[in-house]
């Protein structure tokens, strides 16, 4: 079992950076969000396998958290591209950029 | 006496005139205006009737038993301090307790009595102010403030009560906000109050850091009665303030007359009283006549003891007394304004208590007080009368001919007149005359104060019987004069009531020549103040009250001759004498001195400090600071592109940045 380590830990790096740069680059707010929780499932990953690792239980409980949070984050987020739609704009990150002055 | 009864009753008058000027200030106008007029004067007057029901408690008492402290509620009680402390076992209390003993029942007597008289003049003469309410706000802060100050038995709540007394008095005279003169004249009011103030918490602080009581030990006490037992050779023979004569008191006693002379309106912080004139007139005659001005007689009766030990401090008290008295005489002769000439009249008046007070006759001072508050109250609301019939003209050059239109009012200023230049059986007349026989044989160089003193009445009765002959003789000289006709009810009945006063409260301390003396009032006092002091012959007495009679008499003549007939020119002074007669005018030109030594130096120091600070260094500094922040917050918003990726972007390179950091250090 040992031996699978390295390949969830560099599983887990592989899908934090594609979240990451799929944050980066991508336009459209939906696909922003689900690289957001392919960032936020990299995480839970790494935090369940060290928790097998060490035997302890902190791992496993906070990734439950992690989920938890993940999930009414994806509430909000998604009541406000929502709201956005319905104001008949552009779903288009670039776009919605008023906020800077 | 029952100590409950008298809590309830101190607490009915302070709490009175409290309830009505918080029920007027906060209702803001809200009042009907009948609601005001029952509130305002009737709150005063129902303190007047505790004060009245104390005085007959007082009274049963037999005199040695007439004083009683009551304590409205504990303050501060810092007595579980460690044994050895600083402040010893006994600790430090300072309770709300008020004292009711002859001196402080006579002052609530003459603060409700005569205040509530005002009050009910105030009614008539203020009834056109679109400010009624704010008005008897106004005057029932006043009269509490005053009560506070008078009935405290604690230093702290006599400072408190003595500075509150300042801000009403500011208020009002300020009270028509509108007018720049109304306005500047509280400002000077104010300030010279709390240069008094100054002087009044130094003497206070003196006293309770040096005060120690008959073991040596340092007592740390607000409480007056526990400072006068320990200050004097009292009945344990020592001397808590240092020896009798020693710099210690006599610091005190130049400190607290401080105070006592800028609330008294005394040389040198007497010019605030003239310019008070500004405010409406039952102001005047309620504060400026009655009451505030004779808080300093008050302070320096009611501080005897301390004064009794430091004979330098009272002997500059009584010459400064004797000073101000002559000075504002010189002056009351050639002022035009008829409020003026009574304001100088009033400092003139309280120069003369101040004497007494400073002499030791402390009843022949509060005697005087009680007298002046009744006459010269009289004479302030009957030029008020004059003033509201001709229309706010107060200038007695416009006046004349009045007494046919307005004989009521001529009457009692007629009385007022004759009472305040001691014509013999008048108030002013016992209690003058009772004043300077008892200051002429104190001390050594009081005869040389007596002869200033009666000199003072000589020009008393000439300046105030010049305005009676200018204001209600001759005839019209002006059509407001001509068109004037008498005040309403409202208004004249105070007048007539302070009128009677004024013509037969003198009887209640008939003194002269030895035999079968009424003296009600020192006797009265005597528990507070000690025994009248020795007297001298009956002879020199009665000399001395022949001549005094005698020159007011010849006052009278000299007004009558020079304004009544014309058989002298009023312009003989002014001819002949000019500087005499500018130096009067402009009242020793105390304004102008004060003005180039101390106002225009300020202003100067205060226009420099703009122009150098404000102007140059204080705009480099704050331009220098603004446009810095400016340039900064403008290189910074270049990062703010509203985009989000761009956010995202820099977030994980300084994330990155950071996990790099942290690897190489760990490392």
């Amino acid at each position: 079992m040992t031996g699978l380590f390295p390949g969830f830990l560099t599983l887990s790096a592989a899908m934090f950076s594609i979240g990451a740069l799929g944050v980066m680059v991508r336009r459209n707010p939906i696909v922003v969000f689900m690289s957001i929780e392919l960032m936020l499932n990299a995480g839970n990953l790494v935090l369940v396998t060290y928790a097998r690792y060490t035997h302890t239980m902190a791992g496993q409980v906070f990734t439950l958290i992690v989920i938890a949070v993940a999930a009414s984050e994806v509430v909000v987020g998604l009541a406000l591209i929502t709201g956005v739609y319905r104001s008949g704009r552009r779903l288009d990150l670039d776009d919605l950029s008023e906020m800077r002055e | 006496m029952n100590p409950t009864f008298t809590l309830v009753l101190c607490g009915v008058a302070l709490g009175l005139p409290t309830a009505g000027f918080l029920i007027n200030a906060l209702s803001a106008g809200r009042l009907p205006h009948r609601v005001v007029t029952l509130l305002g004067p009737g709150v005063v007057l129902g303190a007047f009737a505790a004060s009245v029901i104390l005085l007959v408690e007082l009274l049963t008492q037999p005199p040695s038993g007439r004083g009683i402290t009551v304590i409205l509620w504990h303050w501060l009680n810092l007595s579980v301090g460690p044994a050895n402390g600083a402040l010893g076992r006994a600790g430090f209390n300072a309770n709300f307790s008020l004292r009711i003993d002859p001196l402080s029942i006579l002052m609530m007597l003459v603060i409700t009595g005569i205040g509530g008289l005002i009050h009910v003049y105030s009614v008539g003469y203020m009834a056109e102010d679109p400010s009624y309410n704010r008005f008897f706000a106004y005057m029932n802060l006043f009269i509490t403030s005053m009560l506070v100050l008078v009935m405290s038995e604690n230093l702290i709540f006599l400072i408190v009560g003595w500075s509150m007394v300042a801000f009403a008095s500011y208020a009002l005279i300020a009270f028509w906000y509108q007018r720049p003169a109304a306005v500047a004249a509280g400002r000077k009011a104010f300030i010279t109050q709390v240069i008094g103030d100054v002087g009044l918490v130094l003497g206070a602080f003196l006293i309770f850091l040096n005060l120690r009581g008959s073991g040596g030990q340092l007592l740390r006490s607000v409480d007056l009665q526990t400072i006068f037992a320990n200050v004097g050779p009292g009945p344990h023979f020592h001397n808590g303030l240092g020896p009798s004569g020693g710099g210690l008191v006599t610091a005190i006693g130049l400190l607290l007359f401080l105070g006592a002379a800028a609330k008294s309106a005394q040389w040198p912080l007497h010019t605030w009283l003239p310019d008070a004139m500004e405010g409406p007139t039952p102001v005047s005659a309620l504060i400026h006549a009655a009451t505030m001005v004779t808080a300093g007689v008050y302070l320096v009766a009611r501080f005897h003891p301390i004064f009794q030990q430091a004979p330098v401090a009272a002997g500059v008290v009584a010459a400064v007394g004797i000073g101000t008295a002559l000075m504002a005489a010189i002056i009351g002769c050639t002022q035009f304004d008829i409020k003026r000439v009574i304001a100088y009249s009033t400092m003139s008046q309280i120069g003369l208590m101040i004497f007494a007070v400073g002499a030791g006759a402390y009843a022949a001072g509060m005697f005087q007080f009680f007298t002046h508050a009744c006459f010269k109250a009289l004479l302030f609301l009957a030029a008020g009368n004059v003033i509201h019939a001709l229309h706010d003209e107060q200038d007695i050059r416009s006046m004349g001919g009045l007494s046919t239109r307005m004989k009521l009012t001529f009457g009692a200023f007629l009385v007022g007149s004759l009472a305040l230049a001691g014509i013999p059986l008048f108030a002013g007349w016992f209690s003058k005359e009772e004043l300077l026989s008892s200051g002429l044989v104190l001390g050594p160089a009081v005869p040389w104060l007596w002869l200033l003193g009666v000199s003072v009445n000589v020009l008393t009765s000439f300046y105030i019987f010049r305005v009676v002959w200018a204001v209600f003789r001759g005839e019209p000289t002006s059509e407001r004069a001509a068109g004037a006709h008498e005040a309403g009810p409202t208004m004249l009945a105070p007048v007539l009531v302070l009128a009677v006063l004024s013509a037969v409260v003198g009887f209640l301390n008939i003194d002269f020549f030895g035999f079968h003396p009424i003296t009600l009032f020192s006797t009265f006092l005597d528990p507070v103040v000690g025994g009248s002091p020795a007297q001298s012959s009956p002879g020199i007495q009665a000399v001395a009250l022949l001549a005094g009679t005698l020159l007011s008499l010849g006052g009278v003549a000299l007004a009558w001759a020079v304004y009544g007939r014309r058989l002298v020119s009023a312009q003989l002074i002014s001819r002949h004498l000019p500087w005499l007669y500018q130096l009067s005018l402009n009242g020793f030109y105390w304004d102008e001195l004060y003005g180039t030594v101390l106002v225009r130096p300020t202003g100067a120091a205060a226009a420099m400090v703009r122009v150098v600070f404000e102007g140059e260094l204080f705009e480099s500094l704050v331009g220098g600071v603004r446009a810095g922040v400016r340039t900064l917050a403008d290189d910074l918003r270049t990062m703010q592109t509203g985009y989000f990726r761009d956010y995202a972007l820099l977030f994980f390179v300084c994330a990155v940045i950071g996990l790099v950091v942290l690897g190489l250090r760990l490392a």
